[in-house]
C-alpha cells in the first residue's frame, strides 16, 4: 500500500459536477484470481478457527475477548492482513482485506472492532505515512499481533469537530523529542494496545508566523507519561476494549513524527478513509446475515396454521433486506476496488458506503428482531445482541451526520470552484473539506449536453434511465444552491443532508448498474438478482426524487421554528390536558 | 526423514447428495469436496513428524482437477510439495488399480514413511495404504493412534477393538494407515496460504505411469442407491386393555423380546 500520488480522479466529485465518469466504476471490478484463491483459503482457515473458537454471546456477558482468541488470530496471521509481505503480513489489497473483515463479524462484532482497530485505523496511518525506519521498526511487530495498535483522535471536547483536539505537542530545547500532553476519549483498544497514532496540536511557523496545527505521532504506550484509564461500559460491542488515553508530559521522539509536521489531520482523513470502507464491508456481511437469520426464523415460525414467511408483511421486511444487502454488498466492493487503484480519490464513495451500509444493518437489525417477535427480544435469542452491536457504526469512524455534511460539501467544492472561476455568485472557496478537483472542473466544460451512461445492457434500460436523469438532478440541484447560499452553503445542513442523500442513492444506483451490467457482459445470468436490482434501484430514484424535490419545497422554516419552541422552553411546552 | 501423505479428496460431510444418471456413483454437481477426515490427521501426523525430526512432506493425491484445492490446503498447512495423478475421466473403482497407479508415481522417491488415512470417506474399503505398502514391499500397521520415531524404526499404537491397544514396532521405511482423532488438526496460517503459491505440485495424467492394467478392475459397481428408512413409528390404539394386548403380541411375535 505504497502512497503514490493520487489524480483528481474521483468518480462521485465528477457526479457533482454532471459528469459520469463511466470508465472509472465499468467494468465492475474483479479480483485476479491468484488473489480471489489466496482469500478463499484464507476464509476457510478462518471459519474452521472461529467455529472453534469464537463464542460471541459469552464475549458480550463477560465484557472480554478470551486472551486465546487474540493469539490464535495473531498466530493464524490475522493481525497483519494489510501489512506487505516484506515487512511480515499477508499483504492483502483493501477488497481483499474488506472480505475477511466482513468474515469476521459475522462471528462477532467485538472481535471485528478491536481487528479493525488495530489492522484498519491504528496500523494505516503508518503504512501510508510512515518513513521506512518508522515501518521497519514497527509494522513487524503489529503484523505479528505482538503489538497491538490504537487510533487516537478523539477528545472529550472534539468529537465531531476533530480538528478541534486541544492535545499539544511541543518540542524540546534540543529539538530530540516532542513533549506530549493531553488525553482522548473513545480510543478503541486502548488498554490493550501498545501502539498509538495519536494526533496532538503542534507549532508550526508558516511565513514567520507561528501556527498551530495538527500533526501525527507514533506513541509508544509503555513510555512513561502513557496511560489509558478504565475500559467503558459500552450499550453493545462489549468485549472491545475502549478506553481514554492519558499523555502527562511523554516524551516522544522526533523520529517518531508521522507523516510532515502540521499535516496531521490529513494523516487522520486519509486513514479514516480507509477506516470506513472496512466498517462498511462488515456492516455488509451483518446485512447478509441477518437477512438469512430472518428468513430461517421465518420460515420455521408458525403462526395461523403457516410458517409466517408465507405472510407478505414479512416477505416485504425480507425482500427490502435482501435488496438493501445487494445494494450495500455492490458500493462496498466497487469502493475497496478503487481504493486499490491507489490512483482514485474514494474519499466520498468510502464515506457514502459506510453511510449507507450502516444504516442498513440497522434497518436490518431492527427488522429482524420484529420479525422474531418476543423471541426476538429475549436475551436467549441472538437478535438483541446484534441490535446492539450494530447501533454503534451509526456514531463511529465519523457520524453519518458529518459523513453526509463532508458528503455534500467535499462533492460542491468542484462545482464551487468552476463558478467562482467563470465569475458566478461565489467569492471564497468552501473551506474544510476535502481536496479541490481539478478533474471535475477541467471535464465540466466539456459538457453541454446532459451527460449519460453509455452502452448499458438493455435489462437495466429502466434502472440507467433513472440513474441518467437524477444525476442531471444532482448536478442542477447543486449549482442552484450554490448560486442561492454560495460559501454560505456550508451552514444550511437541511440543504447538505438533501444534497447528501441523493448523493448516496445515486452511487448505490451506479454501483449496482455496474455490477450487474459487467455481469451481462461477461455472458452470465442475473435472473436471480434482477429482483433486488429493481427493488433497490426504485426505492432509490424515488428517494432522489423526493430529496430533489424539497431543496426548493420544504418546511425548513417550520423546523427551525419548531426548534426554537423547543430549546426556548425548560419543559416541552404543550400538555394536551392544560390546553 | 522423507513422508508422504496419500491424500484423498471426498464430498463434504453434510453434502447432499444425489445419484447420477446411470445410477452408479454420485452427481458432483453442487456437491462441495474436502479432505477425506482421516487423510487429514494423517497429513498433520506428518507435518508433526516432520517438525520433530527434519524432513519433507510430500502430498500424493489422486483425483480430477478439483483436488488442486485441497493440495493447496495441505501445502498452506505446512506441506513441502505435492504429486497429482491427474485422474479425469478416469472411473476404476479399484483399490488394486489405485494403489498400483500410487506406488508407480511414487517409487523412486524412496520415502522413509508412506501416511495414509484409515480408510477413506466415500468408498470406505479401508485397502489402499495396505496395498501400497505390499506392493513396495514395506512394513506397515494400520489404525494407528499414536507414532514415535527412534533410531530408525517407529513404535505405533493401533487402535483395536473393545478399547483395547496394541504396541507395535516397525522397521522403517514403513506405511501407517492412521486412524481419525490421534492429534489435533492444525488452521492453516496466512504465512502458511502465501507460501503455498511457490511450492510445486507435479502433475502426472495416469497414461504416462506405466500402469498397462490401470483399467482392470476386480470390482464392479452395479448399483448405488440411498439408504431406505427402516425405522417406523406405530401407534396402538384402542382401550387401555386392548393397547397392552396389542403391545404385548407386538413385543412377542414381532420383537421377539418377551
Amino acid at each position: 500500500m505504497a502512497k503514490k500520488d493520487k489524480t483528481d480522479v474521483s468518480f462521485m466529485k465528477s457526479l457533482f459536477a454532471g459528469v459520469i465518469d463511466q470508465e472509472t466504476i465499468f467494468p465492475y471490478p474483479k479480483l485476479p484470481q491468484d488473489e480471489q484463491e489466496n482469500l478463499d483459503m484464507i476464509l476457510q482457515a478462518w471459519n474452521e478457527f472461529a467455529k472453534d473458537a469464537v463464542d460471541s454471546p459469552q464475549i458480550d456477558r463477560d465484557k472480554k475477548i478470551p486472551k486465546e482468541v487474540l493469539q490464535g488470530m495473531a498466530e493464524l496471521g490475522f493481525f497483519g492482513l494489510s501489512i506487505p509481505e516484506q515487512y511480515g503480513g499477508a499483504g492483502l489489497s483493501e477488497t481483499a482485506y474488506c472480505r475477511v473483515f466482513e468474515e469476521v463479524c459475522n462471528y462477532d462484532a467485538s472481535l471485528a472492532v478491536t481487528l479493525g482497530a488495530h489492522a484498519s485505523i491504528g496500523t494505516n496511518g503508518l503504512l501510508l505515512y510512515g518513513t521506512e525506519k518508522q515501518k521497519q521498526k514497527y509494522l513487524p511487530k503489529l503484523a505479528s499481533g505482538e503489538w497491538i495498535a490504537a487510533f487516537a483522535l478523539t477528545e472529550p471536547g472534539a468529537g465531531s469537530d476533530a480538528a478541534g483536539i486541544q492535545s499539544k505537542a511541543v518540542l524540546n530545547d534540543k529539538k530530540t523529542h516532542f513533549i506530549l500532553n493531553g488525553g482522548k476519549m473513545w480510543i478503541s483498544n486502548g488498554s490493550i494496545s501498545d501502539l498509538w497514532t495519536v494526533f496532538a496540536k503542534t507549532d508550526v511557523i508558516e511565513d514567520g508566523v507561528i501556527k498551530e496545527k495538527i500533526s501525527a505521532f507514533l506513541v509508544e504506550a509503555k513510555w512513561p507519561g502513557c496511560s489509558a484509564g478504565k475500559p467503558e461500559d459500552k450499550f453493545g460491542i462489549r468485549g472491545s476494549d475502549t478506553t481514554a488515553l492519558n499523555f502527562d508530559n511523554v516524551q516522544v521522539p522526533v523520529e517518531n513524527l508521522l507523516g510532515p509536521l502540521g499535516k496531521g489531520f490529513k494523516v487522520a482523513m486519509e486513514t479514516l478513509n480507509v477506516g470506513r470502507l472496512g466498517l462498511a464491508a462488515g456492516n455488509v456481511g451483518g446485512c447478509k446475515l441477518l437477512t438469512q437469520m430472518a428468513a430461517d426464523y421465518a420460515k420455521n415460525r408458525k403462526q395461523f396454521g403457516q410458517s409466517i414467511a408465507e405472510f407478505e408483511i414479512i416477505k416485504d421486511k425480507i425482500a427490502n433486506m435482501a435488496a438493501d444487502a445487494y445494494a450495500a454488498e455492490s458500493m462496498v466492493y466497487l469502493t475497496s476496488a478503487l481504493a486499490d487503484r491507489h490512483t482514485v480519490d474514494y474519499s466520498l464513495e468510502s464515506a457514502i458506503s459506510k453511510v449507507f451500509a450502516s444504516e442498513a444493518l440497522w434497518r436490518a437489525a431492527n427488522e429482524a428482531m420484529q420479525i422474531a417477535g418476543g423471541n426476538g427480544y429475549s436475551t436467549e435469542y441472538p437478535f438483541g445482541q446484534i441490535v446492539r452491536d450494530a447501533r454503534i457504526n451509526l456514531i463511529f469512524e465519523g457520524t453519518n451526520e458529518i459523513l453526509r455534511a463532508f458528503t455534500a460539501l467535499a462533492g460542491m467544492q468542484g462545482p464551487g470552484e468552476y463558478l467562482k472561476k467563470i465569475g458566478k455568485a461565489l467569492r471564497d472557496p468552501i473551506k474544510g473539506f476535502g481536496l479541490l478537483t481539478e478533474f471535475a472542473v477541467q471535464k465540466v466544460r466539456d459538457v453541454v449536453t446532459k451527460d449519460t451512461l453509455k452502452n448499458i445492457a438493455p435489462e437495466l434500460k429502466e434502472q440507467a434511465e433513472r440513474f441518467n436523469d437524477f444525476a442531471d438532478e444532482l448536478q442542477s440541484n447543486v449549482e442552484k444552491v450554490l448560486m442561492k447560499y454560495g460559501k454560505e452553503i456550508i451552514h444550511h445542513e437541511f440543504i447538505q443532508q438533501r444534497i447528501a442523500n441523493m448523493a448516496i442513492d445515486l452511487y448505490g444506483m451506479a454501483a449496482v448498474i455496474s455490477r450487474v451490467d459487467s455481469k451481462i457482459k461477461d455472458s452470465k445470468s442475473v435472473e436471480q438478482e434482477m429482483p433486488l436490482v429493481q427493488l433497490y434501484c426504485d426505492a432509490a430514484w424515488r428517494r432522489v426524487r423526493r430529496e430533489a424535490r424539497q431543496i426548493e419545497n420544504n418546511l425548513d422554516k417550520q423546523r427551525r421554528q419548531a426548534c426554537d419552541l423547543i430549546y426556548n422552553s425548560k419543559q416541552i411546552p404543550f400538555d394536551v390536558f392544560h390546553e | 526423514m522423507k513422508i508422504a501423505i496419500l491424500l484423498k479428496q471426498v464430498p463434504v460431510k453434510d453434502a447432499t447428495l444425489k445419484v447420477n444418471g446411470d445410477g452408479l456413483w454420485i452427481d458432483e454437481d453442487n456437491v462441495t469436496f474436502e479432505i477425506n477426515e482421516s487423510d487429514h490427521y494423517g497429513l498433520e501426523e506428518a507435518l508433526r513428524l516432520k517438525e520433530k525430526h527434519d524432513g519433507e512432506v510430500v502430498v500424493v493425491t489422486m483425483g480430477p482437477e478439483r483436488v488442486k484445492e485441497s493440495i493447496k490446503q495441505a501445502l498452506a498447512k505446512g506441506a513441502d510439495r505435492a504429486i497429482h495423478i491427474n485422474s479425469s475421466g478416469y472411473s476404476n473403482p479399484d483399490p488394486i488399480a489405485h494403489a498400483k497407479l500410487l506406488c508407480a508415481a511414487i517409487k523412486d522417491e524412496n520415502f522413509d514413511l508412506i501416511l495414509s488415512g484409515l480408510q477413506s470417506d466415500d468408498l470406505g474399503y479401508g485397502q489402499t495404504g495396505v496395498l501400497v505398502a505390499e506392493m513396495l514391499g514395506m512394513a506397515h500397521a494400520t489404525l494407528v493412534m499414536e507414532t514415535d520415531v527412534q533410531d530408525g524404526k517407529i513404535k505405533v499404537k493401533r487402535e483395536l477393538e473393545g478399547g483395547w491397544f496394541q504396541s507395535v514396532e516397525l522397521p522403517l521405511p514403513a506405511v501407517l494407515t492412521i486412524q481419525s482423532g490421534l492429534n489435533q488438526i492444525r488452521y492453516a496460517t496466512i504465512k502458511g496460504i502465501m507460501a503455498a503459491k511457490r511450492k510445486e505440485i507435479k502433475e502426472i495424467a495416469i497414461s504416462d505411469l506405466g500402469v498397462s492394467d490401470a483399467d482392470a478392475s476386480g470390482i464392479q459397481m452395479h448399483k448405488i442407491y440411498l439408504p431406505v428408512k427402516t425405522k417406523q413409528t406405530v401407534v396402538l390404539e384402542g382401550d387401555t386393555a386392548d393397547i397392552v394386548s396389542k403391545l404385548v403380541d407386538k413385543l412377542k411375535n414381532e420383537a421377539k423380546v418377551l
